[in-house]
């Protein structure tokens, strides 16, 4: 399937690119996203078969597949929100369709791909769609913007390259299948301990720019910042999930070697960092999608460090990564809405939400009641799974620093919010604010609700393919 | 002894070869080979006049700077031939005469109690500092290669069977010939042609040496140079007859010369607050040339 | 032969911290591509002509002609000032570069493997970290992406060092070169070149917090 799938998806994108019709290109995103849905349901139905020797859909390629494909949805519809309301020219439109599908259509493959080097060429494929989106609104700001991420990604890609290199150096017999994840796993107790560290200190450097850690987070805040908000969702969430696969099934095969304690003290060295990093820069930050990048980068630590203390951590962090990606995607769409209302993402010109867009003021207080992990929040039991990790494996000191930290987010994350919701904005001209359409805050609200479904009820398929991801890690 | 005499004919014709070159490269027909050798022996032949504000350091300091120079010669050999004398870590020897007599000649400039020779020995105390790490280090690797710590065992034993040793050879002569450049003092880290004081090192160390002094100072410039060549000879003359021999070392000689002829034509004089970096390149040229050693032998810190 | 063309290879990685022109950096990239050409032919010679040809090509076509050619034009075009403007002097550049090398050599000391030539990994190592050092100090934006070559150049030379046993790796190097190496030089050409005149990193600060 992922032979029609992938040339598919890249037509539609080649003719989305060509295309200048308004009414041909909807149909064509439509088109998209009806192929979408039919790769994934066909790919669930034929879990765990190798196509193309190269791609494998296992079981959290399919928890990451479902998740982009409903996400996929929204953002379809945001984005035609987003670039109607803002007149944009044809020609800018195709190309940020065209990128969307494209990155999407990329974030797929890297997901299924059981070969690093091919997780690694879609991974470098989804910074240049990535790119596009960025620079959508071409001004000054976000050629910057778009610069920087380019620049760190393709350091980043490079070093990723860099790692596998030492994991080729890694193998006692460098045969033509020995990079594929599966023959890493079977032989990963012979593979050189020199070797693979580098490996792993390379490959996991090279994917913090993806997964938003410390050192190369830097890339993604001012991406998820200069994006339009639609864009911003998918960086916040799917992109970010493309670089906790190519993460996780490294991990996998670490964790079955000698080095296992050992590279879980470098992820919980670089997850702390980050969860550090993005307290000192809430408490700072005034603009209220740099404050969401920050956001994703305390949560993506919060995987981390579930991941780093094992056990019951590693059932937390797969369940924290899918329900971050939706409650983020639908902050991010909510503020779309906001900068409607107030051409400003700056949290000095915003206030009075409620007075003005009634729906997207609701929306937006459940989505920081979700997003801090408060009951009912689904993200408020994988928290808690991961503290109980943390306690579990000794890491007292560490948790009770990260609860620190978590308690100053909530706070900068709440003081912003009150104020873009009760506090009255200055300088603010209310005379001919734009009306939002209550239609559009649905998604967002099916999205809390399904936080909480799978947070608080999970249905017992979605707790087995969970399971199932984790079942190559030691207990 | 062969080294000795050869160096010492070599030395009568060098520093005119690279004159030589210069005028024909910028299209005059210049001064014949021999013209630098007349001046020095002019000069021989006149008396010393001394300052009322130095002592006798700056007396002596001359003749220790020629004697040092010769010192380090009576350790290079000729191929197989020993030098006038020869030992165990003889290099170390060679690089620390030539310090005694460099120390001299900058104590002797700063006894005028001039504030530009002080200046300029200051300089050449910075310059020789950068350069003598590089020294080591090359004929550290080299002794590492070859197992011997002496000129002439090292030399010897350099038996050029694998192309890596020629290309080590290549670098070290590279090497070498940046070295002979910061000791003399020419060009492109030193002009000796340009007096301006701002920039001047050697030659401003000896503006008050005059007579037999000054005569003694610039034949030990001609010395030196002949001496870098012979070492660097050495480097190809390995074990072949005597009398390849004797062509190689006349044929390096004289390319040396006008190697240096042209770089002085070609190049410009480096700045000042840049020559630093590019002696310490030195250094590091030679390290990666030792590691390179270490690596072909195998052979692990 | 291999040994001395990548020790050569370090060296222009030493003139390279004390190169004062971006001139000088660009030639330094194309004696690095001739090298890597000499490198890659030796190591290489026993695998399919094929793809030997195409890593041959690659390294002399793209990274020793068409890389300075393009970068030489970028300059000229944009109107880039000739001095690499470095943050640090460059005899610490030197000095930090001449360290960065000896720090590799003693780490590769601590390898046992036996089956991966240790000078690849110095070289290769050294370049890349030599290039983030460039990226680091130096205060055009252009220096940067001559410091991600250099980078690029230092993963070839380690792909090179699995080269006989997985050629598709050195393939996907090349993969990734030409796609990075294209993909910032032309949005530095479009974009950055026309948007932002004399193009430093100053200009780059407006997003912070």
């Amino acid at each position: 399937m992922i032979g029609i799938y992938l040339p598919g998806a890249f037509i539609i994108g080649g003719l989305l690119l060509v295309n200048r019709n308004k009414m041909l290109s909807n149909l064509l995103v439509l088109a998209f996203l009806v192929l979408q849905w039919i790769f994934t349901v066909y790919e669930y139905r034929h879990i765990n078969i190798t196509e193309f020797n190269y791609f494998k859909l296992d079981a959290l390629a399919l928890l990451l597949l479902i998740t982009l494909s409903i996400i996929a949805i929204p953002a379809m519809y945001h984005s035609h929100i987003y670039l109607t309301t803002k007149k944009d020219t044809p020609r800018n439109s195709a190309i940020y369709y065209a990128a969307t599908v494209i990155l999407l259509t990329t974030l797929s493959a890297a997901y299924l791909s059981n070969h690093i080097a091919v997780t690694w060429i879609f991974i470098e494929m989804t910074t240049l769609s990535a790119s596009a989106l960025i620079y959508h609104r071409r001004n000054n700001r976000s050629l910057e913007g778009t610069w920087k991420y380019v620049f760190v990604c393709a350091i980043s890609i490079t070093f990723v390259f860099i790692g596998i290199l030492f994991l080729s150096f890694s193998l006692q017999h460098r045969g033509g299948g020995g990079l594929t994840f599966d023959a890493l796993l079977t032989n990963a107790a012979t593979i050189n301990i020199f070797w693979s560290r580098l490996a792993f200190i390379f490959i996991f450097t090279g994917l913090t720019a993806k997964l938003s850690l410390v050192p190369m987070y830097t890339a993604g805040i001012d991406a998820k910042d200069k994006a339009p908000s639609p864009a911003g969702a998918l960086f916040a969430s799917v992109l970010m999930n493309v670089g906790f696969v190519g993460f996780f099934r490294i991990y996998i095969v670490f964790a079955n070697t000698s080095l296992h304690s050992w590279t879980n003290h470098v992820i919980l060295i670089a997850a702390l960092l980050s969860i550090f990093v993005a307290t000192v820069y809430m408490v700072k930050v005034k603009n209220i999608k740099r404050m969401l990048a920050y956001s994703s980068i305390e949560h993506m630590g919060l995987i981390m460090l579930g991941i780093a203390a094992g056990g019951i951590g590693y059932y937390a962090a797969i369940l924290h990564l899918i329900l971050h990606s939706f409650i983020k995607s639908s902050i991010f769409f909510q503020v779309g809405q906001v900068y409607r209302v107030y051409k400003s993402k700056s949290i000095y010109d915003v206030g009075n939400y409620f007075k003005y867009n009634l729906t997207g003021a609701i929306v937006m207080l459940l989505c920081f009641i979700w997003v801090t992990a408060m009951p009912p929040s689904g993200l408020f039991i994988s928290e808690l799974m991961i503290f109980r990790a943390l306690f579990q494996s000794h890491y007292i000191i560490v948790m009770v620093l990260v609860m620190f930290f978590l308690t100053m987010i909530i706070w900068a994350f709440g003081k912003n919010i009150f104020k873009l919701l009760f506090a009255p904005p200055v300088g603010f001209d209310d005379s001919n604010v734009v009306k939002i359409n209550p239609v559009e805050s649905i998604s967002q609200f099916i999205f809390l609700g399904l936080i909480v479904y799978l947070g608080i009820n999970p249905p017992v398929e979605f707790v087995t393919l969970i399971q199932e991801t984790i079942k190559n890690l030691p207990k | 002894m062969i080294s000795l005499i050869l160096i010492l004919l070599a030395s009568l014709f060098f520093t005119g070869l690279v004159i030589w070159t210069k005028s024909i490269t910028s299209g005059r027909k210049g001064p014949g080979i021999f013209q630098p050798l007349k001046d020095v022996l002019r000069l021989f032949k006149k008396g010393a006049v001394y300052s009322k504000t130095t002592g006798i350091i700056f007396q002596v300091a001359p003749t220790i700077y020629f004697a040092s120079v010769m010192m380090a010669i009576f350790v290079v050999p000729f191929g197989q031939a020993r030098g006038f004398i020869s030992f165990e870590g003889d290099f170390v020897f060679f690089a620390y005469v030539l310090a005694t007599g460099k120390f001299f000649s900058i104590i002797s400039a700063l006894d005028t109690g001039s504030s530009f020779e002080g200046m300029g020995a200051s300089r050449e105390a910075l310059f020789s500092m950068f350069a003598e790490p590089a020294f080591f280090i090359l004929m550290g690797s080299f002794a590492l290669l070859t197992g011997h710590s002496s000129f002439q065992g090292i030399f010897t034993a350099m038996h050029f069977t694998t192309k890596f040793s020629y290309a080590l050879g290549a670098l070290a002569t590279f090497v070498l010939v940046i070295i002979a450049m910061v000791e003399n003092s020419r060009m492109p880290f030193d002009d000796p042609k340009t007096h301006l004081e701002l920039t001047m090192v050697h030659e401003v160390m000896i503006l008050d040496n005059s007579g037999f002094d000054l005569g003694l100072i610039l034949y030990t410039t001609n010395l030196k140079f002949a001496m870098y060549g012979a070492l660097i000879a050495n480097f190809f003359i390995g074990a072949i007859p005597w009398y390849l021999a004797l062509l190689v070392f006349f044929g390096v000689q004289f390319v040396f010369a006008i190697t240096i002829g042209l770089i002085e034509s070609f190049t410009a004089r480096f700045r000042m607050s840049h020559n630093a970096q590019y002696i310490f390149a030195l250094s590091s040229v030679s390290l990666l040339i030792f590691f390179g050693v270490l690596l072909v032998l195998g052979k692990f810190i | 032969m291999i040994n001395v063309l990548l020790i050569i290879f370090t060296i222009s990685l030493l003139y390279l911290s004390i190169a004062d022109r971006l001139l000088t950096y660009i030639k330094i990239l194309a004696f690095q591509g001739i090298i890597l050409f000499g490198v890659a032919f030796i190591e290489l010679i026993q695998i399919n002509p094929v793809n030997l040809a195409l890593v041959l090509l690659e390294t002399i076509v793209f990274k020793t002609i068409f890389v300075p050619l393009f970068l030489n034009y970028i300059i000229k075009r944009n109107k880039i000032t000739r001095d690499s403007e470095p943050f640090l002097p460059n005899f610490i550049s030197l000095i930090v570069i001449t360290l960065i090398i000896i720090i590799t050599f003693l780490l590769s000391n601590s390898i046992v493997d036996s089956s991966i030539s240790k000078i690849y990994f110095i070289v290769s190592l050294s370049a890349i970290f030599s290039g983030l050092y460039i990226i680091a100090t130096r205060k055009k934006i252009i220096t940067h992406v001559l410091g991600y070559l250099v980078i690029e150049n230092g993963v070839f030379i380690l792909s090179l060092a699995v080269g006989t046993e997985m050629p598709l790796l050195v393939d996907l190097g090349i993969l990734l070169d030409i796609f990075a190496s294209v993909f910032l030089l032309g949005i530095f050409v479009n974009k950055i070149g026309d948007v932002l005149k004399d193009v430093d990193v100053d200009q780059l600060k407006k997003l912070k917090d």
